[in-house]
């Protein structure tokens, strides 16, 4: 039977629509379908194979499908292609890139390279996404790099290309780490939030607080160091008696670090005797940070809520930085089993988008059924739309345009580094300010006027062997140019209605390529195009 | 008389209380005139301690120049000031203007005599080259700069005027037929600094080899501009040849960042520059020889640079507010007090 | 923000308003300067607000400027010059401004607390120290927003720098969104990439855009996704502007009043800031480069006021004739003033201490001075403002509440800091 169907009949009884024995994303999928009446009827069909191919190859390669590749996918008939797709990308070297841009501008949010160099950290990045570095080790890596050791700096850019600066660490790890977005609670506890409290904000602060930039914050090769004494005390502006509390290190509603108290002159294992000398407490609040939050559940539960809205468009806890008791989950049971499984498969991060990439929630189309009236955001009947990210803005547009196949032809090995370097300008217009996180779902001016007329995008039309345009100059009619065009660019076979459209196109005045060019265009300018849907 | 610039010291300090702009020596040699930025002109007797404030300007000047007296001992000083006007004082008393002249539009920024002492030439922001009797008379203006003029000179002969403008072109005028006889280019001497959109130019010094023989002109400024807002460049002196305009420009034999404001040929065949900038430092060339052969560190960094005529002492106006009077006799020998005796 | 796809909400209803096209009227013809009317032109000019900032770049001298202080140790060899307001003097460097101090207000006692430019200009266009915390919207954000119109077809904040390589806009409108964010034209060209390459045709442009729409209104439909139609119509904003092109084109400006603004770049720039302005565009800042002196500060000063004197003046003649001076806010501001201190190397130095900005046109009153600085000029001894004072001042000189908030993710901001208020002395 259908899980769904199950589920729709568990949702009337008590017995729990997912079952031990089940495989992950079977359960997830009883529990999704569980979460709305008459899901069954209500859902959209499961994606086209055109669709979950593109949406697949977007999401674990961040580019889309060659046209051989889709003409290869569509015609395949084996019953579980979807799930071989799934695992071939997985093992393939370019989930480690897309990783790698995600989780760059994820932690990094463009900010600029200075302490540590962009490939020094992508290299880092990569490596840590292709050995499949259990998730809880890459940010306790990230936590307690000190940037010391030169071959194991990188993953201390967290830390230094923020300059250290200790309020906006304590909000980004909260933030990114643990799901909460403490910022409000730095001055006052929170004014609307009531799970949120200025001691949570000081108890993460308490483990940055004696850290500091050596031997000068400037310097492209500053380091960290602590010092082994510094209390962190706070006051709320709104508390009139002006109460002076103090804080040690913890994690949100975690009991504070057992600290040892120190002999006296013994507490640095290397004093600052000189202000050239990198100090070294004997004990390092900043060292048990990383070990303290990796082991907190919140991390667990934060951490597997990003990835299921790295998949699924939007996160169980939404939005992801606001878990607390008034924004409960979308669905709670789910949300736990998923932390519960992820800490038992040992933060396994390809275990895991595996098996959200396996659910019928991951592959349902996101064309609205016609019945469907309304659509509610957190229900999952129909899947949500993600506006590309610079990065696969990027790379879709050099494969669409068929620069990529160009460069492969004409460079055969060495084609990658050509067509990497195609996509920088591309992803330059389309990235967010620094500094913040990405939001990539707003158009701006310059971002239309350089797809519209930019020479970039007129680049990328170039006819060269093997590109789209060249490819299309070569078809012998106008529902091959038709096919060829939107398997390309689109990862679909043309309706009937954009066979006559081209056809109409390619009957116009003027030079052949000239249309085809901006045919090309058309295509990857439109919104079909700009989402992952 | 012969000198030796290795031996070249601080021999006084004349100190005033106000950056100093500008500084000459009076024909004779015993005054020092430095103007300041408090808008007066110090009189610093160079045998004495006595100092005299000339107060009148009521902005900054820089321009000074002397029409002879009617004695050896007695002159006229000239100063030409930021609000146009130029200034006349007698060494009989100094202590107020004799006369005053609004001479241009917008600064004045030099002022020469020619050498027989009838004409003042004076320059300005206004583009313009004007002519004057001593008496204050005009005679007439030469047009044809196309941007501040910084500096002006009497050719030896009298009959020729150079004046140098911020975009570094030399005119050489035939002022009494109101010609300019020729341009030459300085062009060294200008920057345009892109990160500012600005301009920086202009010959700060400028000075004419009066001993017989080869004439040459020697103009100071700034070049190898990088930042114009910072003062990243060197110091430059461009030499002309006076027949044929051929330019030499002078090298430092160690790097020095910073602007040359002051330019002057010494009778025992140098040219001395004083620069300011990252410090201050007065370099010496010899002869024919395009590099530098010494340089001095002067304590702050120099504005103006004084050469007496007899060649004995020069002096270099510090924005420190003393200007510095360097001579080039040895340092008084410190003599060795015996060891005292231990007591018995 | 991301916009959620629900039914009922303000983002839908927007968005489907959009996507019907009932907001664009981009059939209907459009004059050059982007009005279907010469009369709704007139209205829309009546009504609407505008924001001019003339931002010198590195920070202009105010003892060169609006606060001279001649003879003094610190003076400088400048004159002050009586202006057109009995009792004001100001530089002998602005002869022309002199004449129309009757139009300014000059606030003298400006002390930002700050020296140096990023910080300083923070400070300057937002109103507020940098906070590590939260980035604050830009002046031509706030403008944008808060007076610009959904019906606008030209960007709201618009941005004229001396050369745009390496800058950035990227964080301007922080929370306001990107939608607000300047448009940045280097050398006053127009916005890169606005015209069409000639490798293809007005006929093939029509075509393409002919057939993208097609294909996103088809996806639209079938996603029902409010984001998508706001992709859509961020081409036909394009579109818009691109229709009005001639707009950045300062060469279509007939000679007898771009002579009197003068031919050298700032000129240019404050030309078509007046071009832009009139046309609708709510804030444009025009950028002089550079008053950052270090060295030889008077000599520099001449040349950079000499650029400005003109123009400016020429600029404020050109709204008054215009009828838009009076709905039109200038200001005159810098990251920060120079040091009364001459250095060694005739410079000044960064100076947050005590100096100046001059304003006019809407809700200012004209011939004003507020503040004032001592005898040589190091420290303000009357009515001392910071950048807060300044900005709260701005939003009431054009009818905005400053004590109003902004709700970014539902947590109220105040527009304005709290902690200052607006300078009432030059408010008309």
């Amino acid at each position: 039977m259908p899980r769904y169907l199950l589920a729709a009949l568990c949702a009337f009884g008590s017995i729990s629509s997912s079952h031990a024995g089940d495989s992950l994303h079977d359960r997830i999928d009883g529990l999704i379908a569980a979460g709305h009446p008459n899901f069954a009827k209500q859902a959209a069909p499961l994606a086209d194979d055109s669709e979950f191919l593109r949406r697949a190859c977007l999401d674990l390669r961040g580019s889309i499908p060659t046209a051989r590749e889709t003409r290869a996918f569509l015609a395949d008939p084996a019953s579980d292609k979807r799930e071989k797709l799934i695992d071939s990308l997985l093992a393939a070297p370019e989930y480690a890139r897309r990783m790698t841009h995600h989780f760059d501008v994820l932690l990094n949010e463009r900010r600029k390279d200075v302490k540590v160099l962009r490939a020094d950290w992508e290299k880092y990045l990569t490596h840590s996404f292709t050995a499949n570095r259990p998730f809880d080790l890459f940010v306790r890596e990230i936590l307690s790099a000190d940037g010391v050791d030169n071959e194991k700096r990188a993953p201390a850019k967290f830390f230094l290309d923020r300059d250290f600066e200790a309020n906006i660490v304590t909000r980004d790890i909260a933030r990114l780490f643990l799901g909460r977005n403490l910022q409000c609670a730095q001055c006052h506890d929170h004014p609307t939030i009531t799970d949120y409290k200025q001691e949570h904000y000081f108890g993460i602060y308490a483990f940055l607080s004696r850290t500091f930039l050596f031997p000068k914050a400037n310097l492209p090769t500053a380091v960290l160091a602590e010092k082994a004494d510094g209390d962190t005390n706070f006051m709320s502006v709104f508390d009139k008696t002006k109460t002076k509390k103090t804080t040690t290190p913890k994690m949100p509603g975690g009991k504070p670090i057992a600290e040892p108290k120190a002999e006296k002159g013994k507490e640095y294992t290397i004093a600052p005797t000189k202000p050239t000398v990198r100090p070294v407490p004997a004990f390092s609040r900043r060292a048990l940070l990383a070990m303290t939050l990796t082991a907190d559940r919140n991390f667990a539960r934060a951490s597997v809520n990003r990835f299921w809205a790295f998949m699924m468009g939007r996160g169980l806890i939404h939005p992801l930085d606001l878990d607390h008791g008034e924004n409960p989950p979308s669905h709670p049971e789910l949300l736990d089993i998923l932390t519960d499984e992820f800490i038992a498969h040992k933060y396994d991060v390809k275990w895991l988008i595996r098996e959200l990439a396996l659910t019928e929630t991951y592959q349902r189309s996101s064309v609205v059924p016609t019945g469907l009236e309304t659509v509610p955001e957190d229900r999952y009947l129909v899947a949500a739309l993600k506006p590309l990210s610079p990065e696969q803005m990027a790379y879709a547009i050099v494969q669409a345009s068929g620069q990529a196949d160009a460069d492969r032809t004409e460079a055969g090995a060495k084609a990658e580094g050509l067509t990497i370097r195609k996509t920088l300008p591309i992803s330059a217009v389309f990235a967010g300010p620094a500094g913040e996180p990405e939001d990539s779902s707003t158009a701006t001016l310059d971002q239309t006027l350089f797809l519209k007329f930019g020479p970039v995008m007129r680049d990328m039309l170039a006819k060269r062997p093997n590109s789209l345009v060249d490819r299309l100059s070569k078809q012998k009619d106008a529902r091959a140019v038709a096919e060829e065009l939107f398997l390309s660019v689109l990862t679909r076979k043309p309706s009937a209605e954009e066979i006559t459209d081209v056809a109409d196109a390619l009957k116009a005045k003027g030079d052949p390529e000239a249309i085809h060019r901006e045919l090309v265009w058309s295509l990857m300018a439109s919104g079909e195009f700009r989402f992952n849907h | 008389m012969a000198i030796d610039p290795t031996l070249a010291r601080v021999e006084r300090e004349l100190k005033h209380t106000s950056p100093l702009i500008g500084c000459r020596f009076d024909p004779s040699g015993r005054y020092l005139y430095a103007t300041a930025q408090d808008e007066t002109i110090v009189r610093f007797d160079t045998t004495s301690d006595e100092k005299l404030s000339l107060v009148g300007h009521k902005s900054w000047a820089r321009g000074l120049a002397f029409l002879p007296g009617s004695t050896s001992s007695s002159h006229t000083l000239l100063s030409a000031d930021y609000h146009g006007k130029l200034f006349w004082w007698s060494s009989a008393d100094a202590t107020k203007p004799t006369r005053t002249l609004d001479a241009h539009e917008g600064w004045v920024r030099a002022v020469a005599v020619s050498p027989d002492g009838s004409t003042i030439a004076t320059c300005g922001n206004d583009h313009l080259v004007k002519l004057w009797t001593a008496a204050g008379a005009p005679i007439r203006t030469l047009e044809g700069h196309a941007s501040h003029v910084y500096n002006v000179a009497f050719h030896p002969d009298g009959r020729h005027l150079v004046s140098i403008d911020h975009k570094g072109i030399l005119k050489d005028w035939d002022w009494q037929a109101g010609k300019c006889v020729r341009d030459l280019e300085a062009k060294a001497l200008h920057s345009f600094d892109p990160r500012f959109y600005a301009d920086i130019g202009g010959a700060r010094g400028i000075a004419f080899d009066t001993r017989a023989g080869k004439v040459r002109l020697a103009a100071c400024g700034i070049t190898n501009v990088s930042n114009a807002f910072a003062g990243v460049g060197n110091p430059l002196v461009i030499l002309f040849d006076w027949v044929d305009g051929k330019p030499t420009l002078l090298k430092l034999k160690d790097a020095f960042q910073g602007t040359g404001w002051g330019v002057a040929f010494h009778p025992d065949d140098y040219i001395i520059l004083a620069a300011g900038g990252s410090g201050g430092r007065v370099f010496f060339w010899k002869g024919d020889d395009a590099t530098s052969l010494h340089e001095v560190k002067v304590p702050i960094g120099a504005r103006d640079l004084a050469v007496k005529a007899q060649g004995d002492q020069f002096a270099v106006a510090g924005a420190n507010g003393t200007a510095y009077l360097y001579g080039f006799t040895p340092p008084p020998k410190v003599e060795k007090k015996p060891a005292a005796k231990p007591k018995k | 923000m991301r916009a959620p796809y629900f039914c009922n909400t303000a983002a839908h209803s927007v968005n489907r308003r959009a996507f019907l096209g009932t907001s664009l009227g981009a059939a209907a013809a459009l004059t050059p300067l982007g009005f279907a009317s010469a009369a709704a032109a007139k209205t829309l000019q009546k009504s609407q607000k505008r924001v001019c900032v003339i931002y010198l770049s590195g920070g202009a001298s105010q003892l060169e400027t609006w606060d001279p202080k001649p003879n003094t140790d610190n003076g400088g060899p400048f004159r002050s010059i009586p202006t057109s307001v009995p009792g004001t003097h100001i530089s002998e460097l602005l002869p022309l401004s002199a004449k129309q101090a009757h139009r300014l207000a000059i606030v003298r006692g400006v002390n930002t607390k700050e020296n140096s430019h990023s910080p300083g200009r923070t400070i300057m266009l937002t109103g507020r120290r940098p906070d590590p915390a939260i980035q604050y919207p830009h002046l031509g954000a706030v403008s944008a927003k808060l007076l610009g119109s959904e019906s606008d077809t030209l960007p709201g904040h618009i941005s004229i720098l001396p050369n745009a390589e390496g800058a950035s806009n990227k964080s301007d409108a922080a929370f306001l969104g990107p939608k607000f964010a300047a448009i940045l034209l280097g050398d006053g060209k127009p916005p890169a990439n606005l015209l069409r390459p000639k490798t293809l045709t007005e006929e093939a442009d029509l075509q393409r855009e002919a057939l993208r729409k097609k294909l996103t209104d088809r996806f639209a439909r079938s996603r029902r996704s409010a984001a998508t139609e706001a992709y859509s119509e961020s081409f036909d904003q394009a579109d818009q502007i691109f229709r009005q092109a001639d707009l950045f084109d300062v060469a279509k400006e007939p000679a007898k009043t771009s002579d009197r603004y003068g031919k050298h770049d700032f000129a240019r720039h404050l030309l078509l800031a007046r071009r832009l302005l009139e046309a609708g565009v709510t804030y444009v800042k025009v950028s002089h480069s550079n008053y950052d002196t270090h060295h030889e500060n008077f000599d520099f000063h001449l040349e950079q006021m000499g650029e400005f004197d003109r123009p400016f003046t020429a600029f404020l003649d050109d709204l008054q004739d215009r009828g838009m001076l009076e709905s039109t806010l200038v200001v005159v501001m810098a990251e920060f003033g120079r040091t009364p201190k001459i250095n060694d190397r005739y410079g000044r130095d960064h100076w947050g201490t005590a100096w100046s900005v001059a304003l006019a046109g809407c809700g200012i009153k004209g011939g004003a001075v507020v503040g004032k600085t001592n005898a040589n000029g190091t420290a303000v001894t009357d009515r001392e403002v910071n950048g807060g004072h300044l900005f709260h001042t701005y939003l009431r000189a054009v009818g905005l509440d400053p004590k109003k908030n902004f709700y970014p993710n539902d947590r109220p901001v105040p527009i304005a800091d709290p902690a200052a208020a607006a300078i009432d002395e030059i408010l008309a």
